[in-house]
């Protein structure tokens, strides 16, 4: 039985007239972790919202766990144990910590309720701290960690995180990339995007880029860390 | 890169993550936006102290740079340099110490001196990060063997997460100063 959680094949997706994504193909295994890098406006967003029927790409395909789920609505792809953190965070604010929490509360794909109210507490133990304060009461930093914690409590195999660090402190970043990497522990696979090649290389196995909606590189984190020359030409920073 | 220098990167950015985080909240208290907290300072010196000084130089100087002293003369002098600073390092640290404690006792007459330990501290782990990261170890990756980073590797692997400390008390330091330091550095109440 194959053990492919997510894949796009030849996947082309428009804005308009705008060609954005040329034929990319994308796959994801269960427990894997890919970082998606690239400069800003490359594609990497709209490669997550290709995927999850965000926005429909023109041609090409997307299976999930070998389905296809091309035409798929968001919902139901979510229901696929896909958990996606998006950019800007997307918290209820009128809600408490808890209720944005208990909301979200549902078991995995195969039953399986690991990650239960209590195990996001101890996971974020600030959040415990803030429980009955309301979404616009939260600093950045708590707000990402609270929509983690949301996205843990669907129970998923895989998390998706975009941009997750963008707009905080070191200090609170680092902090979100111990946690995730604990999270990777646990086996749900992971793909990240972010701007910090070297955090993010750290944490996944795998390590894609892209360059105007094609894929440049795709490999191991081994590699691209071994390789300056790649970093400093496709994401335009120094090692 | 092999997986020590990818450990070590991993460690260079927590501890410049908390050198920033140091000297924002220091700029905050001269700047008026925030109260000094001795408690988190403690803390923060705290880490300093273990994290960096007792076990992340100490790993560079037995594993890695003992072994590209034997495999590259271009680099020693470098080296020397490094270790006579990890040396230092502790005076650097109790310096900053004292200078808080001063600046606790004191009141606003001591943050001066606070703020000029704290600056001297920063600058000075900025300088021996960037000398490590743009002199020597490009010239590890060119000169030691696969052999020798076979060995630093293990070295490196075999005590898997030092940076966390025996019990985690270091990982839990850490989260905690994430926790109480204020926003936008940290998540505390700013």
């Amino acid at each position: 039985m194959s053990n492919m959680l997510l894949e796009a094949k030849e996947l082309h997706t428009y804005y308009g007239a705008s060609h954005i994504l040329h034929g990319i193909d994308f796959h994801i295994r269960q427990g894997e972790g890919i970082a998606l890098m690239g400069r800003n406006g490359m594609g990497k967003s709209t490669l997550i919202k290709s995927m999850l029927g965000i926005v429909r790409p023109r041609h090409g395909r997307v299976l999930v766990r070998g389905d296809d789920f091309t035409k798929a609505t968001t919902y139901r792809t979510a229901q696929q144990g896909i958990a996606y953190v998006p950019e800007g965070r997307g918290i209820f604010k009128s809600l408490t910590v808890r209720e944005n929490l208990l909301m979200s509360a549902r078991a995995g794909v195969d039953g399986q309720r690991n990650w239960t109210f209590d195990r996001v507490m101890e996971t974020f133990p600030r959040l415990g701290e803030r429980i009955n304060n309301g979404g616009w009461q939260l600093s950045g930093g708590e707000q990402q960690m609270l929509t983690i914690g949301r996205a843990l409590m669907t129970n998923p195999d895989l998390l998706i995180l975009d941009e997750a660090t963008e707009g905080l402190a070191p200090l609170i970043a680092m902090e979100i990339w111990r946690i995730v990497k604990e999270i990777r522990r646990t086996g749900i696979a992971t793909m990240i995007v972010d701007k910090n090649h070297a955090a993010v290389t750290s944490i996944c196995d795998r390590a894609m880029i892209l360059v105007k909606g094609e894929v440049v590189f795709d490999g191991t984190s081994d590699e691209i860390r071994a390789n300056p020359d790649l970093i400093q030409k496709h994401l335009g920073v120094g090692h | 890169m092999k997986k020590s220098l990818s450990i070590i990167h991993d460690e260079h950015r927590a501890i410049a993550a908390m050198m920033h985080a140091l000297r924002q909240i220091v700029a905050g208290i001269e700047a008026g936006r925030l109260k000094p907290d001795f408690a988190l300072f403690r803390d923060m010196v705290e880490y300093i102290d273990k994290v960096p000084e007792r076990v992340h130089h100490p790993k560079e100087d037995q594993y890695l740079f003992a072994r590209l002293r034997t495999r590259c003369v271009e680099a020693v002098p470098a080296i020397e340099a490094l270790e006579a600073e990890h040396r230092i390092g502790d005076a650097r640290i109790r310096a900053m110490e004292a200078a808080m404690q001063q600046y606790e006792q004191a009141g606003q007459a001591g943050f001066a001196g606070f703020k000029a330990a704290v600056n001297e501290y920063v600058e000075a782990e900025w300088k021996h990060m960037n000398r490590e990261e743009h002199e020597v170890f490009p010239l590890a990756e060119k000169h030691l063997t696969d052999e020798d980073w076979a060995a630093i590797d293990a070295a490196f692997l075999s005590n898997e997460n030092p940076w966390q400390g025996e019990a985690g008390q270091y990982q839990k330091l850490f989260s905690k100063i994430v926790n109480i330091a204020p926003a936008p550095v940290g998540l505390g109440p700013s």
